[in-house]
């Protein structure tokens, strides 16, 4: 018999959806068992499937085997334990030799359930993104430096601090009141607004490897856009914003990997299915009276997804939108994207204008994006000399090699 | 066609360096590779086999004390494939993703039938 095709993901998606449910079950604090039981579980499905064909329900079987040897490895703890404290109290009282069954409905709550566990607002940010990228998204810590541009130790010492953070988690507290779910969405909003950004804008040179991150930030954020808990104009913002972008992203590189400007991409590449999802999440956002800078975000880009031709797009929107972003999350990078708005609108020499004076802080002044921006304008004003200057401090911090040859080809000054 | 057994060999030694987890992507590669070399050798694989598991030596002498080398410490598993010569059940045991590696090896030895 050979093996039957299985889902795209269906190993990585698993672990996700089975850590999640057990740690419910058993309690968080038993995070790093729980996913010992589950890859083991994923390997005898492996050599198992492989050689037996896949049982009728895949996720139903692995969830008994993880089941079972998550609680077997726990009793024998407790057993132990009890050995040396000759002590017979049973403390282990959620767990039961057969499982309860599993629900689909179940597996999303879990899911969601486990997005909140992660954004610990004791954790940093960084802790919070490497733990959902283990438990939720299946990854491991090699793979996770990979997609982070992170060392292997370092990714390792912000998942050992967030699980030691989750150790401490006393079982009794382990269902989340409705506060905390309430309190801790904007974290989950910005964790998955990290993920995307992560793969839809790092300068990673593997296409592939990206647009896993940015799927994986949009399944997750459809399945929290669908729950009670996530359900509110941000989260709506968020997910149009994702599409509106995913919609896009195939036709900034061309066939060699080479970076595509805007105003050079083919528009017929753009998927228009895509674009309308996007939008009809946009018109979700705007009930009640939040606006987010994912609502000024996602204003952005459908601004870009709805121009018929770079000429014809609405500057004066996307400047409009720059300023309110600005307002929501002040940044000095949106300044200067804004400064970009402006001078397609009303010319290069108002772009420069809007940054004359203005003093970027250093993690932007040493940045290709900053030197590029002036370099660009200054060379459209026709000012040769700082437009040589700042294209050579833009094409030596070019991060990656298509980036150097994207400004390279954009910033040619004179003939 | 002749038949040949082919039994994994476990190559890890007991303070050798351990095989690190496959991670799930990995799995997912390694099922998509195993489901292609089925498809490739399918003629060849006569019986997928298995992992060996608790087993007991019996004889007709009464038991020594242990301890034993147990069988399957050495051989993880087996399976059964069927060639033209030993060369061809080699070239399937091969192909088997992760049985011929830096930890486990595959002993393939032809079946003699009357």
């Amino acid at each position: 018999m050979s093996a039957p095709r299985l889902a795209p993901h269906f190993f990585r998606h698993e672990y996700g959806r089975l850590v999640a449910t057990l740690s419910r079950r058993l309690g968080v604090h038993h995070l790093e068992a729980v996913e010992d039981a589950v890859q083991s579980a994923l390997m005898s499905a492996l050599e198992t499937w492989t050689v037996a064909g896949v049982p009728d329900n895949p996720s139903g079987w692995l969830f008994r085997v993880a089941h079972n040897g998550l609680v077997g490895e726990l009793r024998q703890r407790t057993r132990r334990r009890r050995i040396v404290r000759e002590n017979g109290s049973e403390p282990m009282g959620a767990s039961e030799d057969a499982p309860e069954p599993f629900l689909a409905g179940e597996m999303q709550d879990d899911l969601l359930r486990m997005l909140f566990v992660c954004c610990d607002d004791g954790l940093p940010p960084e802790s919070q993104l490497v733990l959902a990228l283990k438990t939720l998204c299946g990854f491991d810590v090699r793979e996770i430096a990979l997609r982070l541009f992170s060392t292997e130790a370092n990714v390792y010492k912000r998942l050992e601090r967030a699980r030691n953070r989750l150790r401490e988690v006393p079982p009794s507290i382990d269902e989340l009141t409705s506060e905390q779910y309430a309190s801790r969405l904007p974290a989950v909003h910005k964790i998955l607004y990290l993920l995307f950004t992560e793969g839809y804008l790092s300068s990673h040179a593997e296409t592939a490897i990206r647009q896993e991150l940015s799927d994986e930030a949009i399944r997750l954020a459809s399945i929290l856009a669908e729950h009670p808990v996530g359900e509110a104009p941000e989260t709506s913002a968020l997910l149009a914003l994702m599409h509106l972008h995913a919609a896009r992203i195939t036709a900034r590189q061309d066939a060699s990997g080479g970076l595509i400007l805007l105003e050079e991409q083919d528009r017929a590449l753009w998927d228009q299915e895509r674009i309308q999802l996007g939008l009809s999440w946009l018109a979700d956002s705007a009930r009640g009276e939040v606006f987010s800078r994912y609502h000024a975000e996602a204003g952005i880009a459908a601004e870009h997804s709805l121009a018929p031709s770079f000429a014809e797009t609405r500057w004066e929107k996307i400047v409009e939108c720059y300023e309110l972003l600005e307002q929501v999350a002040p940044s000095a990078l949106h300044k200067l994207n804004r400064a970009v708005a402006v001078a397609q609108w009303q010319g290069p020499a108002a772009g420069l204008a809007l940054l004359e004076g203005f003093e970027p802080p250093s993690w932007l002044a040493g940045s290709y994006q900053w030197a590029a921006v002036l370099a660009d304008l200054h060379r459209r004003c026709g000012h040769d000399h700082a437009a040589r200057r700042y294209r050579d401090v833009a094409v030596n911090s070019a991060p990656t090699h298509a980036v150097r040859e994207l400004l390279e080809r954009r910033l040619q000054i004179g003939t | 066609m002749p038949k040949y057994l082919c039994m994994q060999r476990n190559l890890r030694t007991a303070n050798g360096p351990k095989g690190e987890k496959p991670s799930p992507a990995q799995m997912q590669e390694m099922y998509a590779q195993f489901g292609a070399w089925q498809a490739k050798f399918k003629k060849n694989l006569v019986d997928m086999g298995g992992k060996l598991g608790e087993g007991r030596l019996v004889t007709s002498q009464p038991a020594a004390d242990g301890p034993f080398v147990e069988v399957k410490e050495l051989v993880g598993g087996y399976m059964i494939v069927s060639a033209e010569n030993l060369d061809e059940a080699i070239e399937v045991a091969r192909g088997c993703p992760g049985l011929v590696g830096p930890s486990s090896g595959v002993e393939v030895i032809e079946i003699h039938t009357p």
